[in-house]
């Protein structure tokens, strides 16, 4: 297939507001804590008050004693494990005797109002005998520690080794290797809304329906069948509006399960609305992560070769653990040629909360600590920053060593634009003191080509219905999380018909009602649901043509589809939409069509173990240029701009390319500025939005997107993922940015004003004490 | 919902008396004004008033005048009001931009001048929830035994960390405090002790009134570090005020905040009166806030950062300002 | 020894919400939001933090934009009480409201409400705000989607300063 510029495009270049913005502008839109929920019970958790310890006793009957309160349930009530991978999935939604982090639940109650539920887990008896705690990688993996898991030597949860090309050879090779070592902190996704779950459970009828805050309702609607022992049929998981999710809600979160093990408990119906700190409590973002990074690199700027070592803290279980460590040395590749990598991966387990998924999956850190150690390297080579980017570019289609595919590569392109629009050559190295310019670059997957569970089935299915009204609604499974996937669908569907949006509408979401879907991560949705979406409109346009044809008696051939249906080459005769549709009725009713997207296994990655991560039918691509101030007298870093370029293949909706561009990019700055969680002895001590710190409009800079399209040979009118791409290049960027204004080589983030203080004053020290050596000799 | 507040009674109060009164009646009772500190500390179980003596009904509170005598604002004055003050931006500069740096907007249309000055001090032992005050044994400044942050000492360390207080300590301001024994006006400074359990020298039931500033105020600054641009409380705020004598300082004052469980004025600054400012003096000043500054592990930034921080801001401000006063 | 307290009681809450007057018995404990969402089912005002942190929570009393999630109800008394839900003028949307929508001002859409508020209260004082004034009069109100940009320029074009 050839990269051709795509014919469609009529709604796209102008971009499209929101289908469902005016719900949002206007307060109508319905979260869960928004449902009604009048007759419901109000569920609370009991949490584990101590990091790591066996449950001696946990007696309930006084709180069951008390009237109001009309369930609890304890890790007694359910006996399975849920997870990620099928064969990770070591958590209980209620901890059974074993309690691993501070902030894990252990019991719950559903009570006629909160005060009764408050009071209910106050009275429930709890004695845990406490076990050593280990809240670094180094001291769950120091000899001897107490195992987190009995069948996880070492508290590792994964170690990964893998070595493309001759490592050796490279590193002798090079004219310049240089090692270093980086450091990240932990972070949260942050959403604002905060964790909810309505649950009821009609006990008539044996049936659980579910509306929750879910990324992946088809996920949460397996674990629930999965713990609660029910058939499947009887589930339905509803997704309402959601607040925002970042990663933070693609697993089943075990509140969720705590609900509907309540709602069933209680024979009815339970609102459970997490607090802000519990929502950090859950958790499931970016690990803590070690980062020791050996690179080679030659005099013209090249890359030799490439070694990597990288250790996470993943907290207390699995989740998504295995994955995340492999995709932080997958997505090694991909974006530059290096001739030969060695990776060396640990997931560690702590007593802290469980990570996760989170926007950027796995690459981040990694992305990070390599966009660093070049720039670091070509500054000792005296080549610039950009050129040593140029030097080391992919020519697509071509296949990594790893396996991956790139079909189509936009990143010549991004550097240049944002080489030229921040005015790079002309102000590099002539801005006032104080002032840097820095840059990175850094790409992502549009979801996974080879997918978690292997059902043999395609990656996604879109329905469209198309009845009397004239009123196509096309049925999803991906959940609109805020980031316009459901634009995106009725623009899909909209373009292959041509005709208007308005006639559209998207229901996301609903078990009961939408094809399954694997949901919003991994940016998966655009290229896959899209394409699924332009699949079932073809095929519901095939139906419309020959319809129109009938009636119009001419060659399906000629007629051209639309909101008024031609035969091609003479406006003689036409048919309205509404007659098209009258015709298509006729004998047939309403039109259900059903359209899929199936990635080839030749996509799916390397045949090694852990080769389908990081596996993709497109990368998108993205570089970026920051400019900052620094005042060395306070540590303070303010970003003055960004400028960023993203090569997501096609902008189906340039206007949410942008808003998508812009969100990620500015969550990289977090990430890189402000944002860490912090726990004393396993205690979150940043657990609300005054100690997590996620910048606030007065300190967030301008950030000028530049779309690149390279029309992806597969991807949805050429379009690949255009929401994570941009994020990872900025905290390497910062990081260039700061060592350009003052000379200064960070290798921890987020680089706050006291770690950046204290750079400042350990060099002092070390001038101090080089001049007084200097002095003596 | 949100997790219920414990039970109170609201007494509103139209006047000074009547509130002093209803404090008296119920003992244990609390004032609010803006609610901006109070109300969080009470969602989060941290204290359960009886009775919340509400003090935003009274007019006698929210005056804000000149005379000759200087300038009175009322301790209901909100710190919205206070930051758009022209005449407040114009001679009591320091005091103007401490009001816009507090919290968000929004919180600054409710908080008071009064509750801004008697703010809790802050602690990341302290200011969490009562599931997470409870598995850690709670704390010394709140149903505990042991300060966190330091726990051999016999004292709770909590740093003060209002905005307004450094400004009006550096501008000479005085405070009317009502209580049932009736008025009496003090030095801010008397205001406060350094404890962090116990910060304030107010008596049970005692409410500050207003806050008197002097009629020709030296110049003078406000400045603090944080780590975003709005929201934080400062890791370490400065107030600088300074008259200029020819080519010398004529006379140097500055307070801090954020940094020990008091807003203090810096001792020694009386030194530098008749000295040229240059880099001995700036160095100077810098060893002396460095000495008398006792940042503790109360936040999640270094408490080092915050003494290094407090340091470079007195620096920059007296810089600052003798330039800008010398021109 | 305290002398036992008073007991806690509901009292009648008479204010203006959304240009209607209305009453209600109302705990004096409870605090404005709650009243909001519970009460008055005006589920457009959004709880995003514990308190006083996210400004998801903002609405106007008497055009002033506070927390709702740190005022107790019974302040409101007499007072003049809007709300997301009450910005638009028969089913007409506010300019504001336009603008988020048409520039992408909203993507998640939760800390929409506050912000929308926040920004209302800012232009009614201020027709025509520099971009430094909308930073300030929105720098309590957290947004996780957008990173500002947008949400700027939003606020811009409501006010006419863009096309």
């Amino acid at each position: 297939m050839t990269a051709a510029p795509t014919p469609y495009g009529k709604l796209a270049r102008r971009g499209v507001p929101l289908i469902d913005g005016i719900e949002k502008v206007t307060g109508r839109a319905r979260y869960t804590a928004d449902l009604d929920h009048a007759d419901a019970l109000v569920g609370r958790i009991l949490r584990s008050p101590v990091s790591h310890g066996d449950i001696v006793q946990l007696d309930v009957s006084k709180a069951r004693a008390i009237e109001g309160v009309v369930a609890i349930v304890t890790g007694a009530d359910c006996a399975h494990t849920y997870g990620v991978l099928p064969i990770a999935m070591n958590e209980y939604p209620l901890a059974r005797g074993r309690v691993r982090y501070r902030g894990e639940p252990i019991a719950a109650v559903a009570a006629i109002d909160e005060e009764t539920a408050e009071r209910a887990l106050g009275l429930i008896e709890l004695e845990v005998k406490a076990l050593p705690a280990y809240y670094t990688s180094a001291d769950a993996r120091a000899p001897g520690a107490v195992l987190l898991h009995d069948d996880k030597p070492g508290n590792l949860e994964r170690d990964v080794h893998h070595t493309f090309g001759d490592v050796a050879q490279g590193f002798a090779a090079a004219d310049l290797v240089r090692e270093e070592q980086f450091s990240c902190a932990e972070i949260n996704h942050a959403q604002i809304e905060p964790h909810a779950s309505l649950s009821e459970y009609d006990p008539a009828t044996g049936r659980l329906t579910v509306q929750t805050v879910s990324q992946v309702g088809y996920y949460l609607h397996l674990m629930l069948a999965q713990c609660l022992e029910m058939d499947s049929s009887r589930i339905r998981v509803i997704k309402p509006f959601i607040g925002g999710g970042f990663g933070a809600r693609v697993e089943a979160l075990n509140f969720e399960i705590v609900t509907a093990l309540l709602a069933r408990a209680a024979n009815g119906k339970v609102m459970m609305q997490l607090t802000r700190e519990e929502t950090f409590i859950t958790h499931r973002a970016r690990p803590q992560t070690d980062i020791k990074l050996k690179l080679g690199m030659s005099k013209t700027g090249r890359f030799t070769a490439c070694e990597l070592q990288v250790v996470q803290r993943g907290g207390a279980y699995a989740g998504y653990g295995i994955i995340t460590i492999l995709y932080a040395g997958a997505l090694l590749h991909g974006i530059y040629d290096i001739p030969a990598v060695k990776y060396d991966g640990y997931r560690v387990y702590a007593n802290l909360p469980p990570c996760g998924a989170m926007r950027g999956h796995g690459g981040v850190n990694t992305r990070h600590a390599f966009e660093c150690l070049v720039d670091r390297m070509a500054r000792e080579l005296g080549l610039d920053p950009f050129a040593v980017r140029r030097a080391n570019l992919l020519q697509a289609p071509t296949r990594t060593m790893n396996d991956l595919v790139v079909n189509s590569y936009g990143l010549s392109e991004c550097l240049d634009r944002v080489e030229h629009a921040s005015g790079w050559r002309a102000r590099l190295g002539k801005l006032p003191p104080g002032k840097g310019l820095g840059m990175a670059c850094s790409h992502y997957v549009s979801g996974a080509a080879k997918p978690i569970h292997r059902t043999g089935e395609p990656h996604a299915v879109v329905n469209l219905k198309l009845d009397f009204d004239g009123g196509v609604t096309a049925l999803t499974g991906a959940a609109d999380i805020g980031q316009g996937s459901s634009t995106m669908v009725a623009i899909a569907v909209a373009e292959t018909l041509d005709i208007s949006l308005d006639r559209i509408r998207v229901i996301s979401a609903d078990t009961a009602i939408t094809p399954k879907d694997n949901g919003a991560y991994s940016s998966r949705i655009t290229f896959m649901v899209g394409n699924a979406a332009i699949d079932a409109a073809k095929n519901l346009k095939t139906i419309l043509v020959k319809a129109a044809a009938k009636k119009l008696e001419a060659n399906p051939e000629d007629i051209e589809c639309g909101e008024v249906f031609r035969v091609g080459g003479g406006d003689q005769s036409s048919l309205s939409f509404a007659d098209v549709v009258a015709a298509a009725l006729v004998d047939e009713g309403a039109i259900t069509v059903k359209g899929s997207f199936t990635c080839p296994p030749d996509f799916h990655g390397g045949k090694h173990r852990g080769g389908a991560v990081g596996s993709t039918m497109g990368f998108s691509y993205a570089a970026q240029v920051v400019e900052v101030s620094v005042d060395d007298a306070t540590g303070l870093v303010t970003v003055d701009k960004v400028w960023v370029a993203l090569d997501c293949g096609h902008a189906i909706n340039p206007l949410a390319v942008e808003g998508q561009v812009e969100g990620s990019v500015w969550m990289g700055m977090g990430q890189a500025m402000c944002e860490e969680t912090r726990y004393l002895e396993g205690l979150p001590a940043h657990a609300s939005f005054l100690e997590y710190r996620m910048p606030t409009i007065a300190e967030s800079p301008p950030i000028e997107v530049q779309i690149v399209e390279t029309h992806d040979p597969y991807g949805p009118f050429g379009a690949k993922e255009a929401s994570e791409g941009a994020l990872a290049g900025f905290p390497p960027a910062l990081v260039n940015a700061i060592a350009n204004a003052l000379g200064l080589d960070l290798n921890e983030i987020p680089v706050t004003p006291d770690r950046v203080m204290e750079a400042l004053t350990q060099r002092r020290r070390q001038a101090r004490l080089a001049k007084s050596v200097k002095a003596a000799s | 919902m949100t997790a219920p507040l414990a039970d109170f009674h609201l007494a509103q109060p139209g006047t000074v008396d009547e509130a002093v009164a209803a404090c008296a009646k119920h003992p244990g009772s609390r004032y609010v004004a803006g609610g901006t500190d109070l109300l969080v500390n009470m969602r989060r179980g941290i204290t359960s008033p009886d009775q919340l003596v509400d003090l935003s009904g009274i007019d006698e509170l929210t005056a804000l005048a000149t005379d000759a005598q200087g300038m009175t604002i009322g301790a209901g004055v909100t710190i919205a009001a206070l930051a758009r003050n022209i005449l407040i931006a114009d001679k009591y500069r320091a005091l103007a931009q401490a009001a816009a740096a507090i919290a968000g907007p929004s919180h600054r249309t409710m908080a008071t001048v009064g509750g801004n000055l008697c703010l809790d001090t802050r602690c990341i032992y302290y200011n969490q929830s009562e599931w997470w005050r409870s598995a850690n044994a709670y704390c010394l400044k709140n149903r505990g035994e042991t300060c966190h942050v330091a726990p051999q000492g016999q004292r709770c360390h909590a740093a003060f960390s209002g905005d307004l207080a450094p400004a009006l300590l550096v501008l000479g301001a005085e405070i009317d405090i009502a209580g049932s024994q009736g008025q009496r006006r003090i030095p801010l400074s008397e205001l406060y002790v350094e404890d962090g359990k116990a910060h304030l020298t107010l008596a049970e039931g005692e409410l500050i009134v207003a806050v008197h500033l002097p009629a020709k105020p030296p110049a003078s600054r406000y400045e603090k570090v944080r780590t975003r641009g709005a929201i934080d409380f400062p890791l370490a705020g400065v107030a600088v005020a300074l008259t200029v004598k020819g080519k010398t300082i004529g006379a140097l004052r500055i307070a801090l905040t954020g940094t020990n469980s008091r807003p203090f004025l810096l001792d020694g600054t009386d030194a530098f009166a008749g000295k040229a400012l240059d880099d001995k003096l700036l160095q100077a000043i810098d060893r002396l806030v460095q000495k008398q500054v006792q940042p503790m592990r109360t936040t999640l930034a270094s408490a080092n950062y915050r003494r290094l921080a407090a340091a470079a801001l007195a620096r920059r401000l007296t810089a600052n300002l003798f330039a800008e006063a010398s021109a | 020894m305290h002398a036992p307290g008073p007991q806690p009681k509901k009292r009648l809450l008479r204010l203006k919400l959304n240009g209607r007057w209305r009453e209600d018995a109302v705990a004096e404990k409870q605090l404005l939001v709650d009243y909001l969402r519970d009460v008055a089912h005006l589920t457009g005002v959004k709880t995003g933090c514990d308190g006083g942190e996210c400004g998801a929570c903002t609405v106007l009393v008497d055009g002033e934009a506070v927390p709702s999630c740190i005022t107790l109800a019974v302040r409101c008394e007499g007072r003049h009480v809007e709300t997301i839900e009450g910005v638009a003028k028969q089913a007409r949307l506010s300019a504001l409201q336009t603008a988020f929508h048409e520039k992408l001002g909203t993507q998640c859409g939760f800390c929409t409400p506050g912000m929308i508020m926040a920004a209302e209260a800012l232009l009614r004082r201020n027709p025509a705000p520099s971009d430094g004034e909308i930073r300030a009069a929105l720098s309590g109100n957290l947004c996780r989607c957008t990173g500002y940009v947008k949400i700027i320029e939003s606020v811009k074009a409501a006010a006419g300063q863009l096309t």
